[in-house]
């Protein structure tokens, strides 16, 4: 069954008083429960689509169905894992964790049991009543991951929630996101910069071009898990997915020369 | 446990440091001020002794001049920034709301802001009168606008990730406002409440000498006008007190609170 589609996804932005295409058109089908990466070159409109499908930001033309039905606005049902984490300062881990619960008239009781289903999951439980200060970041973004899964989203967004997080920690993380995916089979998009971290994870990459961003391949790789960074195997799929990108990521620098 | 424990050990040592130091430097003063004296290059009336002003302070005690007029001084300040408060804020939401209208009246924060509260005087002098409305009225021109701009601030300057991960989680409206805006703007606004407050402060003291018959302000001008200058330095040195005591033990605690628990502390 289709989870979501993209619609020939078209967005502007303006820049110094230019229009700037930054997605030219974007196609795309995800089925549920499958685990698609987006790579691309920096600036390609990777993450700007990915706020589309999360309803912060509109497209100028075209649309995305989810379960069939077009999206307009943020919801519960696509959470999203930023980058930063975003956790609230202000807040409890708990809190954190039981924020989306809460604002969807949860009650309390139940919220907590879910809660801590989710930081037992993220090994996180001896936490529950930390303040994010007190938290590396490899633990901040395991926190907004189980923020995200508590709300039981129909389909996971996560923008290159790994890119601030040393290797040890996002080596680590690789394999735990990879058990959650077999246990929970959520839909989950993940965007990243980074090759091997798409390799590693996804079940198929999908090649973003250069601005005016489309669509540039896809590939599926096809390779039992829990797959580890150091894996031999994987290469050739590394190496098939840097030679799409290599021509990209020269064109984004002629661009950024200009 | 242990390791709480120390924290709070150390917290106490270091206030035991400052309020040593704070006694040294008061210690110093006084020695300096007591050396001047002797010099004798003014007169007793102009420049009396610690000794001196310690006696007029015990005066003014006793004849409950002094009581009173804290006790009537405080009382005009709490009612007239409780109101400042709250229109400030109603009024910065207001320029959250509407935008336009935000923008053109923080064009003009500058101005709102640095306008010397003494200047408010004889307008409220004639618009209200010599009486307490009067002052307060002063007291509220002269904070309102710094609650109002930070206010406005406050919530414009909230990381943007903060409100877009909320929505993301299905918060909107009110339970958006409530549960994200507010606690996320808190921390400047209270450094903008702090600020208000000194504003008032200096306001209700200036209003008071011009235009009152009770107060601390007041009586620091009945010492200008009998010529006692040790009255007016008794009443100085109780206006810088509780200036201190109000900071120290409600807005800086209040903010360190705050600070602490949205880890601000943490990166020094």
């Amino acid at each position: 069954m289709t989870k979501l589609q993209a619609r020939n996804v078209i967005k502007h932005f303006d820049h110094n008083g230019n229009s700037v295409v930054a997605l030219n058109g974007i196609n795309l089908n995800v089925e549920e429960g499958d685990f698609v990466c987006i790579v691309g070159p920096s600036g390609c409109g990777k993450s700007t689509f990915l706020n589309i499908v999360a309803g912060l930001e509109k497209p100028d033309s075209g649309e995305i169905l989810l379960n069939g039905k077009p999206i307009s606005s943020p919801g519960p049902d696509r959470t999203l894992v930023f980058q930063e984490g975003a956790l609230f300062p202000w807040l409890k881990v708990i809190d954190n964790v039981e924020f989306g619960l809460k604002m969807a008239g949860i009650p309390k009781n139940e919220r907590s049991e879910i809660s801590k289903r989710y930081l037992d999951m993220m090994q996180l439980t001896k936490f529950a009543d930390s303040y994010t200060y007190q938290l590396s970041t490899g633990m901040k973004q395991r926190v907004a991951i189980a923020r995200a899964l508590a709300m039981d989203p129909e389909i996971l967004l996560m923008d290159e929630p790994f890119a601030a997080l040393d290797s040890q920690t996002r080596d680590l993380l690789l394999v735990e996101l990879q058990l959650i995916w077999e246990r929970t089979r959520k839909t989950i998009i993940f965007v990243t910069h980074n090759i091997s971290e798409s390799v590693i994870l996804g079940n198929r990459v999908v090649v973003f071009k250069n601005r005016p961003s489309k669509i540039k391949k896809e590939i599926v790789i096809d390779y039992r898990r829990p797959r580890l960074a150091e894996d031999e195997n994987l290469q050739k799929y590394y190496h098939q997915i840097l030679d799409e990108l290599k021509s990209e990521v020269i064109a984004r620098a002629k661009d950024e020369n200009q | 446990m242990t390791e709480s424990l120390t924290t709070t050990q150390k917290t106490h040592h270091r206030n035991l440091d400052d309020a040593a130091n704070a006694v040294l430097l008061l210690a110093v003063f006084i020695g300096i001020w007591q050396l001047v004296f002797m010099l004798g290059i003014w007169p007793k009336v102009s420049l009396p002794s610690p000794a001196m002003v310690t006696e007029s302070f015990s005066r003014i005690v006793w004849n409950h001049s002094l009581p009173v007029s804290i006790g009537v001084t405080l009382a005009r300040l709490v009612g007239a920034f409780a109101i400042s408060m709250a229109l400030g804020m109603l009024i910065g939401l207001g320029m959250i709301r509407f935008k336009g209208f935000g923008k053109t009246l923080n064009s003009f924060s500058a101005g709102l802001l640095s306008f010397p509260s003494i200047a408010w005087v004889p307008f409220s002098i004639l618009l209200i009168g010599f009486n307490e409305f009067g002052i307060m009225f002063v007291v509220i021109m002269s904070s309102i606008f710094s609650i109002m701009i930070s206010t406005y601030s406050s919530i414009r300057n909230i990381p943007p990730l903060y409100l877009d991960a909320a929505k993301n989680m299905g918060a909107k409206g009110f339970a958006l406002f409530r549960h994200v805006t507010i606690p996320a703007a808190t921390p400047s606004l209270i450094i903008g409440l702090r600020q208000a407050w000194s504003f008032a402060w200096h306001a209700i003291i200036g209003a008071e000498i011009l235009m009152s018959i009770l107060g601390l302000g007041h009586i620091l001008s009945v010492g200008r006008e009998f010529l006692d200058m040790s009255q007016v330095i008794a009443s100085m040195i109780t206006i810088f007190a509780i200036g201190l005591l109000v900071d120290r033990l409600i807005l800086y605690k209040v903010e360190e609170r705050v600070r602490r628990k949205w880890g601000l502390d943490f990166h020094r």
